[in-house]
């Protein structure tokens, strides 16, 4: 080759390279998504890479932010946005949708939702529990579960007893299995445990409309449910603090007959007692009516995102079938495709089955920038005052109907 | 008639060598603090970013209102005087042990300082399995000494629960009163402790006429510290209870941090950390004025 020819041919590679380069990163986007899982051992990182080989120009950074019971990832989250370092994209709940809309954080979602091939994969109700009090959607549903009430098979047969269905049921169930250092109801009366009140004060009349804390019915129930520390001695003298990790792990060791939670925490509990421990919905009031806790979990998108499209095609890509599943295999919770519902196999059917049964009494918390003070801060101080008999259960109900009415 | 002299270079000197420093000094620590103050003045809520009304006195004024505030308050009390007492207390104790000599003191100088090394997260977590309920070690340990009839549920009742909470302090923090008192022991003279024994004085009242004022500066300036430190401490509370049960561990500066970043009322939470500051501003004020007259007599 002539020297001429090879220093053409040199520069105009060197040029094609600079020029292609610069084209190659403007294709590239970026998305950063925030989420948080209970197993901290579990990775998103394969499904990343699956989503990434389907999406060549676009790139997940994941970031794992601590749960610490919902104050610390919110308490992070809300900082972030307001410090103009929030992700694009992050796992939310419900009880903050109200202040992340005042926050005006949030971008809708309909007209990306609507164009969405799998949306019909996601039942009608979970869009509509999802919706925001403005009529937009602002959150695509990604897993839920539904809270029940677990109870020692072993413990009920040798007492003679089925599992309860009523709220007196219950407390008789409970009273007759408090004994020889087991109590019969594992309370949580630490931060997370509205989820054990509501079925049994909610359930029972309660709401959080203007007066619904304060009526008859609403303060009967709540007398009930703190009764069962003061004056019916049904539950451990550590229920008041007592969280997650105690609750569970008092149910494991034997050391309550009944426990409420839900499925992401059945295959560590049914690995420990296997045959001894089913499920069943919450009990109700004698008038048939009940109440439980939709655990929700969705993605939601953040008006900041540089590119929202590419952000929701992550989410999507969460929420669809396979995928979906793969997820919830991380997280233990259950999906909310019902293609991904039938590829389940890491949950055990009884437990699927309770929580399906408890569907059609399931609700959230009101759409309200004063639900998450009241799941963060009041709830958890006036119940363990109350259940400690510093304030009576009346008191209790009157600031929670002072917090959202006033 | 003498003219004064004209400043020259060299006294501008030290500010140029100063300015570095002081330049990060004020950016981050004045310009943070002249923010909380700002804040302090506002309705601000963390996700009304956009709505942040002056208020002036409003917050200082809905704390004095706030039945939690002095609740806090008086808990604070109670946990400086009480935690700063017996981690004094127990340091000097370990300070005059590990003065002595054994064969493996330097062992235990050394294995001494591990409370004071942990994570707080850690020492909080740790101390929250010893006081469980069913599982913890307390509770075993008292039940077999027949101490008590039945377990005690430590952090679950509100008279126990904040003394619970200082027991753990204690241990997390007399490490500093050992080490600081211990090398100011060093400093004791041998020769005046052997004239007092000569004296007849027995150990007590060497320790007391002798030792304790002798390193009474190390003690003033060590207490003055730690008084800071633990009025300002709130991991250890948010790890073991969060605040309850109720209100039986709130302590100011978690309410502060509570009202801030669980309620997001960042003015409120301004408020209660500047009303914590200035009372605190006192022990400051004794430990600045200790410290230049210490260097003024140097």
């Amino acid at each position: 080759m002539e020297r001429r020819t090879f220093l053409k041919l040199t520069g105009a590679t060197a040029v094609a390279g600079a020029l292609a380069r610069p084209v190659a990163a403007q294709q590239q986007t970026t998305v950063r998504w925030w989420y948080h899982f209970d197993n901290p051992q579990a990775s998103p990182n394969d499904l990343i890479a699956k989503f990434e080989a389907a999406n060549p120009g676009i790139k997940v950074q994941a970031e794992s932010i601590p749960w610490g019971g919902g104050n610390d990832y919110y308490t992070r989250l809300f900082a972030a946005i307001v410090a103009g370092s929030g992700p694009d994209c992050a796992m939310v709940k419900l009880n903050n949708q109200a202040r992340l809309l005042e926050l005006q954080a949030l971008a809708p979602l309909d007209d990306m939702v609507s164009g969405w091939a799998d949306k019909g994969d996601i039942a009608d109700s979970i869009w509509t529990l999802n919706k925001a009090s403005d009529g937009h959607q602002y959150y695509l549903p990604l897993q839920y579960v539904v809270i029940y009430l677990y109870y020692r098979t072993d413990m009920f047969a040798a007492a003679g007893l089925k599992p309860p269905t009523t709220f007196e049921e219950f407390r008789a169930a409970a009273k007759a299995l408090t004994k020889d250092g087991v109590f019969g109801f594992g309370m949580r009366g630490g931060a997370g445990g509205y989820d054990n009140w509501g079925p049994f004060v909610l359930g029972g009349g309660a709401d959080f409309k203007k007066g619904g804390m304060i009526s008859d019915a609403a303060l009967k129930a709540n007398r009930f449910y703190v009764g069962f520390n003061t004056q019916d001695k049904i539950i451990s003298p550590s229920a008041p603090t007592d969280g997650f990790q105690q609750i569970i792990a008092n149910f494991k060791a034997g050391r309550s007959a009944m426990a409420i939670h839900h499925v992401g925490s059945s295959n560590d509990i049914a690995a420990v007692l296997g045959d001894k421990v089913s499920a069943v919905p919450v009990p109700h009031g004698p008038d048939g009516k009940g109440w439980t806790l939709y655990g929700d979990e969705s993605n939601a998108v953040f008006a900041a995102a540089a590119d929202k499209a590419a952000a929701f095609k992550w989410v999507s890509f969460l929420s669809t079938g396979a995928n979906n599943a793969a997820f919830n295999a991380l997280t233990g919770q259950l999906s909310v495709t019902g293609s991904g519902a039938k590829l389940d196999t890491i949950h055990q059917p009884r437990f699927v089955a309770a929580s399906t049964a408890s569907l059609p009494v399931a609700g959230v918390l009101p759409d309200s920038s004063k639900t998450a003070d009241f799941t963060g801060t009041v709830w958890p101080t006036e119940m363990q005052q109350a259940l400690l008999g510093q304030i009576t259960p009346d008191a209790m109900m009157q600031a929670i109907e002072t917090l959202y009415n006033g | 008639m003498n003219l004064p002299a004209a400043p020259t270079r060299r006294s501008l000197l030290p500010f140029a060598f100063l300015a570095p420093a002081l330049a990060v000094e004020v950016a981050i620590i004045c310009y943070p603090v002249l923010q909380t103050v700002w804040m302090s003045l506002h309705d601000f809520v963390l996700f009304r970013p956009n709505s942040v009304p002056f208020i002036a006195f409003g917050n200082f004024a809905r704390a004095f209102m706030d039945p939690v505030f002095w609740l806090s308050l008086w808990n604070s009390v109670l946990w400086i005087v009480f935690i700063v007492l017996f981690q004094f207390l127990l340091g000097l104790g370990t300070a005059l042990l590990l003065n002595r000599s054994f064969w493996w003191r330097g062992l235990a100088r050394a294995l001494v300082v591990i409370p004071w090394a942990l994570p707080s997260v850690i020492i909080g977590l740790m101390w929250t399995w010893m006081y469980d309920y069913n599982l913890g070690v307390i509770n075993d340990l008292l039940l077999r000494l027949h101490l008590i009839g039945a377990p005690i549920a430590w952090l679950a009742r509100p008279d126990t629960t904040l003394p619970s909470i200082m027991l753990a302090l204690v241990w997390q923090g007399f490490p500093f009163f050992a080490v600081t008192i211990l090398a100011g022991l060093q400093t004791v003279s041998q020769e005046q402790l052997e004239a007092a024994e000569i004296d007849g004085a027995n150990a007590f009242q060497r320790l007391r006429s002798v030792v304790l004022p002798a390193i009474a500066e190390v003690l003033a300036t060590a207490l003055l510290l730690r008084t800071i430190w633990v009025a300002n401490s709130l991991d250890v509370i948010l790890v073991m209870t969060g605040g309850g049960p109720g209100y039986a561990s709130h302590t100011l500066p978690l309410y502060a941090f509570l009202k801030a970043y669980s309620s997001m009322e960042i003015g409120y939470g301004a408020a209660l950390s500047l009303i914590l500051t200035a009372l605190l501003l006192f022990v400051v004020y004794a430990y600045v004025r200790r410290a230049a007259r210490a260097e003024a007599a140097a």
